[in-house]
């Protein structure tokens, strides 16, 4: 390539400048999209987490991009059912009074006389976390099903193209209003989350559609020679007054209400949300003034052994943590030598103080700090220092009022470090599982639930875990470049 | 400087406030107990302490608190050497010696009657001729098949009376019938499965893995992959025996009673049964292994009487006879075998029968191998399987990485 | 920092500017040095105190020499370690350097909406590395999305391979055309890509339909590359090739940002002045842009060594997802291991052992690279 311009350049100097003109549109074309194809790249990873955490299993094969909770006729139908469930068309649920009505429709071979599909609304524990423990209401107890009523039979083809029926039958679950409560008779009758349903259906009726798209298909018959397409005997539904959100974002709402703390009967997610925001609104609290502080000392002030202290700094950084974390584990446990016993702590260990101290100020923070300062002109320290100021009164006065910029970048890099912390939070938290942050309970997520191929729940942890930081990204996107220039540009 | 001050002062309050926060008291006569948290133990343990301990100990004036332990086996060990580990707490099998070795846990002898226990339990805990734990629940390995598959196949189900050969036919026939994407059973190289075979021929830890009887079962079982009525969990994209079947595509699969959950929360209308492991042609025994949980005090309890007390309570007739008829764990207790729960007709109490007669029939060995060793074997497993090396080589080479332990 | 104040009023004679000035510099670093003390220097001394005894949480240490140091190096487990994180560290500051450089150089690029591509390209490095692995995790499961992208590939390889033929056909068709009539068309000329790409598509297209280049049927072949002790090419573990991926794929926007940066300090003056001398892109990049990002590189490539052989995050992650320790373990992972042991007792002697050698490396390597790699290219 560089051969033929070579040789070729000299002699074309005055080509003709459309021909030139065209070159220049077509290479910023090709420029737009290898940017889009490299996009692609980048985002895809979480853009299509992000759109299975929806999925009912994002570990299908083959993947789908389109799937029921992303059909509007589904939503529609969630937010009816919902609304009939006697809860609302967003959360749905059941209450006493509900009179849910639902269409099931199968395709019958001819020769088969069409049959009503057993029925059946299962006492089922909502997944295997310590939540449904918690559950002691299960709406089998209170459900009452009307028998079903078939209202179509129409003419129609098999799957293999063969001449069958349709036929359709409407299935309606009541929930008395004038329902006792079983578990305690003097409390009004309950109102749940969740109605399950499993439909049996009978021998070679091949289920077509619902209402609503049912949770997972089950039983599902092999082809044979005589009938060369699977049918499911089973379409189970895991609520059937779910209501928009508690469809579509199932797996959200799972996260939340599945995981509990045993101790207090919390949603442990929640738990870890709040403990991650301690954490980051300490470590962001003590590094903006003590980064600030050891970043002017050595950016500004002198001070015996000053080199010295600075290659030791920079040696700390280069350090792996893992070399020095036995010994901050055993200082943890012991809280800082009985230090923490002033305020009433045995042991550090097991504590976001501990897992804040471990890291008050790191060096990376001052090293952000120190480059900043020294961009300040000099000038400023001396105009205070003839005014009489002290260099702690200079420092409070004159320089952090112009560390904006700085700082601003060192609370969005302190914040996102904080967030994401996963090496010292394992170290630190072990339990019980309420004390976690987020990163390790989403890694207990995935010891829990990775196993048995729940990968929804995981998806949706994570995905909502990686939001506060990418809303954070996308407004102060400044400050997270800065922050990297700023601590780039030591060379 | 005054700022500073103000700055500092504020500092030291965010840092008491949040500690203090984060830190409860203790008083009075208060047992903890500490158990692994997984998916049913946290409700489990939860539930028999406010059924059976807490009224129980009121009158003793005795206070039982529980914590789930996330990352149990990392955390016990950090606890007890930090003197801060629960007062009663789980001993898994795979870590009792270990955690016994340690000198933080208190000899039951003369404390705590282990005569009514399955005896087999009683000896996985059993070290220098102490016993260090009573047993809380157990597992063994049961047979699971789909009955929707052998129906579909028009194949008799997997009976207790099967031997190797009779129900590798079976699956052979299953497989045949229903077609490509359609498998036998689930065998993962996975020591913990595969061990039960090799039991059956009457090989033990002890041995070497290059034995005639271990080759034998090892030759079986990687054998049914390589014909393709067997199928590793992952070439299907399943983790465990649990997802073969749950899949509904894999006619069999060897797992525990812990299968029963996970079955009930992901294929709840799955159409199974359960029988016993196959046994061995040649011997006519069967194999199995036998996973279990014990309770154990710590020695530095403050007060062994109530810790005492406390695991006693948790082991009781009562509070097995409930976790039983719940259907959540299996008892340790002889007495309870002739309980009416397993003879309750449905898949669940049929397989906790299963797992249950399980621990006594054949050849049962507690699965407390070192993780070298059984890593050893499930290498052999899986190159044998994948048809990366042969079985004579694969096992030289699993003896030779055994014999570096010690 | 209250001893400063109240000392305010000593006698000048000791109390000149100078040691004030260094009081207040000793004030305002103390909480600092108060951590680095504490949680690095005091922890750093005593885990080379450990590596010397057989501690074990429980027992009081006693004095074994060089005991640990001889165990872990004839431990094969070390050894695994210390090969996986040379590996790890070599493939992966390889690839994210040239990766960051290469994005940067397209970056930089006076158009239109190119904040709206650097937003994007710069997603991956805010994700926490939980989240992002878990994610990956996720997309390398054997039925995970890349198995079901590579079979397709697979299976459309014959019309992928129909598509680039026919393309470089026709590529070199209207190049040779435009040559002969005098224009400097290059190889890969803009323009005429275009048309080779989109008549090519149309080709290929209507020879599918056509059934004369058919897309294949080979069945999903589910891709094991988690729970696996297999290798890629026999030298990379399949799990460690997933986070060589998923770690290049994180850290390259990072880096990126420092290339950037040193990108836009490079004068625009020598590229015109260059441009003049009939200098093409490649050659600007290879004698202007490349020399002139040299220290940016230094850096870059530091702090890539210094990350890539602390890597512990994914490792521990992986282990949670049923990868083989072998096919993962790193150093970092090995010392955490060693000290939470869940087969026994901690080993702290073998563990703290293994914390030496792994900053021993971080600093060799280090140094290494200062003194031979960067400096070196290019000049």
């Amino acid at each position: 390539m560089q051969a033929s311009t070579a040789v070729n350049l000299k002699p074309n100097l005055k080509a003709d400048p459309n021909w030139l003109a065209r070159r220049r549109w077509a290479r910023a074309g090709w420029v737009y999209f290898m940017l889009i194809l490299f996009s692609f790249v980048f985002i895809g990873p979480l853009l299509m987490g992000t759109i299975s955490s929806l999925k009912t299993n994002p570990d299908e094969y083959p993947p789908r991009i389109f799937f029921e909770q992303l059909r509007p006729a589904n939503w529609v139908s969630a937010f009816q059912l919902g609304t009939a469930g006697g809860g609302d068309g967003f959360l749905g649920g059941f209450r006493p009074g509900a009179k849910i009505n639902f269409d099931v429709s199968y395709l019958v071979p001819q020769g088969i006389t069409p049959t009503a599909p057993e029925v059946s609304v299962p006492k089922r524990r909502a997944g295997a976390g310590a939540g449904a423990f918690a559950a002691t209401d299960y709406a089998a107890d209170y459900a009452v099903l009307e028998p079903l009523k078939q209202t179509a039979l129409v003419p129609a083809n098999m799957p293999d193209g063969k001449p069958g029926q349709k036929v359709t039958y409407q299935i309606t679950v009541n929930y008395p209003q004038n329902a006792k409560n079983l578990n305690d008779p003097t409390k009004p009758a309950p109102i749940m989350d969740r109605v399950p349903l499993d439909i049996n259906s009978p021998n070679e009726h091949v289920y077509t559609s619902a209402t609503l798209d049912p949770t997972r298909l089950e039983r599902i018959f092999a082809p044979i020679a005589s009938r060369p397409y699977p049918y499911p005997r089973v379409q189970s539904y895991d609520n059937l007054a779910p209501g928009v959100i508690g469809y579509v974002f199932r797996n959200y709402t799972r996260v939340f209400k599945e995981t509990r703390s045993i101790t207090t009967g919390q949603s442990l997610f929640f738990n870890w949300v709040i403990n991650s925001f301690l954490f980051v609104i300490l470590r962001i609290a003590s590094t903006i003034v003590l980064a600030s502080m050891a970043g002017y000392a050595m950016a500004r002030l002198n001070f015996p052994f000053k080199n010295a202290f600075f290659v030791f700094v920079i040696f700390t950084m280069t350090v792996p943590g893992q070399v020095t974390f036995i010994s901050n584990y055993l200082v943890l446990k012991d809280g800082i030598w009985g230090l923490s016993k002033l305020w009433g702590q045995q042991s550090l260990l097991n504590s976001i103080v501990g897992l804040w101290l471990i890291g008050l100020v790191g060096a990376g923070a001052v090293f952000l700090m120190k480059q900043f300062f020294e961009t300040l002109p000099r000038e400023l320290e001396e105009s205070a220092k003839i005014d009489g100021a002290s260099t702690t009164q200079t420092f409070w006065r004159v320089i952090m009022p112009l560390a904006g910029p700085a700082l601003g970048a060192l609370v969005i890099t302190t914040a996102q470090g904080a967030w994401n912390e996963y090496f010292w939070a394992l170290v630190v938290l072990a339990n019980p599982q309420d004390i976690y942050t987020l990163p390790i309970g989403l890694n207990s997520f995935n010891r829990f639930y990775g196993s048995t191929g729940d990968y929804g729940l995981i998806l949706a942890g994570a995905v909502f875990s990686a939001l506060p930081v990418i809303i954070l990204f996308i407004v102060f996107q400044r400050y997270f470049v800065e922050g990297v220039a700023f601590s780039g540009s030591k060379e | 400087m005054k700022q500073k001050y103000a700055l500092l002062a504020a500092f030291g309050l965010l840092v008491a406030g949040a500690g203090s926060s984060l830190v409860s008291g203790q008083t009075g006569t208060t047992i903890v107990i500490g158990g692994r948290d997984g998916v049913t133990d946290t409700g489990l343990v939860n539930d028999l302490i406010n059924k059976f301990l807490k009224p129980a100990l009121a009158k003793d004036g005795i206070d039982v608190k529980y914590t789930p332990i996330g990352d149990y086996d990392k955390a016990i060990v950090n606890q007890l050497s930090a003197g801060t580990a629960p007062d009663v707490f789980y001993l898994p099998d795979n870590t009792a010696k270990g955690l016994v070795s340690s000198g933080k846990i208190l000899p039951l002898n003369g404390l705590v009657s282990g005569t009514d226990f399955i005896s087999s339990l009683n000896q996985t805990y059993t070290f220098g001729g102490k016993l260090y734990g009573i047993v809380k629940d157990f597992n063994t390995l049961a047979t699971y098949y789909n009955k929707d598959l052998f129906d579909q196949a028009k194949v008799a189900y997997p009976n207790d009376k099967d031997d190797w050969n009779t129900f590798s036919d079976k699956l052979a026939k299953v497989q045949k019938a229903l077609g490509t994407g359609y498998y036998g059973t689930c065998f993962p190289a996975d020591y913990a499965r595969f061990a039960a075979f090799a039991y059956g021929t009457g090989w033990k830890p002890t041995k070497k893995v290059t034995d005639p009887s271990f080759v034998r079962a090892f030759q079986f079982y990687t054998d049914l992959v390589k014909s393709k009525v067997a199928v590793q969990p992952s070439t299907i994209s399943a983790g465990w025996g649990g997802d073969c079947i749950k899949s509904g595509k894999v006619a069999t699969a060897f797992e525990g009673a812990w299968a029963l959950g996970f079955l009930r929360d992901n294929a709840p209308n799955l159409q199974y049964g359960t029988s016993l492991i196959p046994l061995d042609p040649t011997t006519k025994r069967r194999g199995n292994l036998l996973f279990s949980v014990a309770w154990a005090i710590n020695k530095g309890t403050k007060n062994t009487d109530a810790a005492v007390k406390v695991l006693n309570l948790l082991t009781s007739k009562a509070a097995q006879e409930y976790v039983l008829e719940n259907g959540l764990a299996l008892p340790s207790r002889k007495s309870l075998q002739a309980n009416a729960y397993f003879k309750k007709s449905g898949a669940e109490p049929q397989a906790n029968n299963t797992v249950f007669r399980g621990a006594s029939s054949g050849n049962v060995v507690a699965f407390n191998q070192p993780p070298v060793f059984t890593d050893a074997v499930n290498e052999a497993l899986k190159s044998v399987m994948d048809g990366t090396s042969t079985v004579d080589e694969a096992l030289k080479r699993a003896q030779g990485k055994i014999d570096q332990i010690k | 920092m209250a001893q400063a104040s109240s000392q305010n009023k000593q006698p000048k004679t000791f109390w000149n500017e100078k040691n004030r000035e260094a009081l207040a510099a000793y004030g305002f670093l103390a909480p600092f040095v108060f951590t680095i003390v504490i949680f690095f220097g005091y922890a750093f001394v005593r885990t080379i105190y450990y590596s010397f005894t057989d501690y074990d949480l429980f027992k009081t240490p006693n004095f074994v020499g060089l005991d640990n140091y001889k165990n872990i190096l004839t431990e094969q487990l070390f050894n695994i370690a210390l090969a996986n994180t040379l590996l790890f560290s070599l493939i992966v500051t390889t690839l994210q350097t040239i990766g960051a450089l290469v994005l940067a150089v397209v970056l930089n690029q006076k158009l239109r909406g190119m904040l709206f591509f650097r937003t994007a390209y710069y997603m991956p490095s805010i994700t926490s590395s939980v989240v992002i692995t878990l994610i990956f995790i996720w997309l390398f499961r054997p039925t995970g999305i890349f198995s079901f992208v590579l079979n397709w590939f697979g299976n459309h390889s014959s019309l992928i391979l129909t598509f680039l033929v026919v393309g470089a056909l026709l590529q070199a068709a209207q190049v040779m055309y435009d040559r002969s009539k005098g224009y400097p068309a290059t190889a890969f000329d803009p323009a005429f890509l275009f048309t080779s790409v989109l008549v090519g598509l149309v080709i290929t297209f209507i020879l599918n339909a056509l059934n004369i280049v058919r897309v294949g049927d080979l069945p999903a072949q589910p891709l094991n590359w988690i729970a696996t002790r297999e290798k890629f090419l026999g030298i990379i573990p399949y799990p460690l090739l997933v986070i060589i991926i998923q770690n290049t794929f994180t850290t390259i926007p990072t880096l990126m940002l420092f290339f950037l940066a040193g990108l836009q300090g490079v004068s625009k003056s020598l590229y015109e002045a260059s441009s003049i001398d009939g200098a093409t892109p490649q050659e600007q990049l290879r004698y202007i842009t490349i020399p002139a990002l040299r220290p940016v590189t230094f850096y870059v490539v530091t702090v890539g060594v210094i990350g890539t052989l602390q890597m512990f995050d994914q490792v521990s992650i992986f282990e949670g997802a049923n990868a083989p320790l072998e096919s993962t373990i790193t150093l970092a992972f090995y010392v955490f291991k060693k000290a939470f042991d869940p087969s026994g007792l901690p080993k702290i002697g073998l563990a703290t052992a293994g914390a030496i050698f792994l900053a021993v490396i971080t600093t060799v390597m280090v140094m290494i690279q200062r003194r031979f790699v960067v400096s070196d290219t290019g000049s």
